[in-house]
């Protein structure tokens, strides 16, 4: 097997994602190409300064809290917003219902599903209606 | 798997139950508090998944309002930082499908602490404008993966796309990011 095939399995092989003996393998591989091991390196150190950037602390703006407290106090619990009444209720039946598999590891909301349900409905509703007026205009 | 980055942020210190209960009946100056002591980790986070400091502060802000519409429906089964940094995750990626990206240029963070220890000739400036670089499809997956270590399966779900393609869109992330940071150094 050329290189090709081992470069596209190191991904896999640092997502831990390769069974045994494909491990075994690529090690093997790799223990007498110098350019495939050259490039899992480089692969592993990006990784490496990635993770490290996770534990970095950036500094928000100045007047961030400020900010963010004027809002909270604007949106505050108890000022019935008819948006966040929704959004929260959507929020509360998408932990509820959870999601549904699709084809390929896709998954959507159950409250999608709803939506979509609801828009179909509004469409045959005015179909119906667009039919119906057809109908009564026809001469008869 | 890498070691996800949540377990830095749960060792942080929660909020008194005494405060969760007074922020979440809308004491305001309770809030006040947990946002101080949070900031850092939800703006980070909204930085690294949107890749500029205009839409970070707004997607930390808006993370930052979630909390505290549903402190309420806290749990203590997880620690509350861990609760708001997947609260923060959220938002940033919600905001990312939602809002058009602004063109910024790269303008390096205020890092807490200094100069952080990168690795081999990779300063925090290289990184930060690589990252920028890479288009959103890229960006966003490989940071929840890479510098969050969330699971594949998870980053499918918080982006809406199938599995397969979440795992190409990583890999050519970090192709990306090799080439890049190896062009910086002269490799």
């Amino acid at each position: 097997m050329d290189c090709s095939y081992f470069r596209s399995r190191l991904n896999q092989f640092v997502d831990a994602e390769l069974g045994y003996l494909e491990v075994a393998e690529l090690q093997g591989h790799l223990s007498f190409c110098p350019d495939c091991a050259a490039e899992l390196a480089q692969l592993s150190e990006v990784r490496g300064a990635l993770a490290a950037w996770g534990e970095v602390e950036l500094g928000a703006p100045l007047g961030f809290v400020e900010r963010v407290a004027a809002a909270a106090l604007e949106s505050k619990p108890g000022t019935v917003q008819l948006g966040r009444v929704v959004g929260d209720a959507l929020d509360a039946l998408d932990e509820t219902l959870g999601r549904i598999p699709l084809p390929g590891g896709r998954t959507i909301p159950v409250k999608n599903l709803l939506g979509y349900g609801i828009a179909a409905t509004a469409v045959i509703i005015q179909v119906e209606r667009y039919l119906r007026r057809m109908r009564e205009l026809k001469p008869s | 798997m890498p070691a996800s980055n949540l377990h830095k942020w749960a060792t942080l210190p929660d909020p008194t139950p005494a405060d969760l209960t007074r922020a979440a009946a809308g004491d305001v100056d309770a809030f006040t508090t947990i946002v101080e002591r949070y900031q850092g980790m939800v703006y980070s986070v909204a930085y690294n998944v949107l890749g500029n400091h205009t839409d970070a502060e707004d997607a930390a802000q808006e993370a930052f309002l979630r909390c505290y519409r549903k402190l309420a429906q806290y749990r203590s089964e997880a620690t509350f930082s861990t609760w708001l940094f997947r609260l923060a995750l959220t938002a940033s990626v919600d905001y990312q499908r939602r809002e058009r990206r602004r063109p910024e240029p790269v303008e390096i963070p205020d890092i807490a602490g200094g100069e952080p220890e990168l690795g081999d000739g990779i300063s925090a400036a290289t990184l930060t404008a690589a990252l920028h670089d890479l288009p959103d499809d890229y960006r966003v997956p490989t940071v929840l993966r890479d510098i969050y270590g969330l699971p594949y399966q998870e980053i499918a779900e918080l982006t809406s796309r199938p599995l397969g393609t979440v795992k190409v869109m990583v890999h050519r992330g970090r192709a990306s990011l090799r080439l890049r940071l190896q062009a910086e150094r002269g490799l």
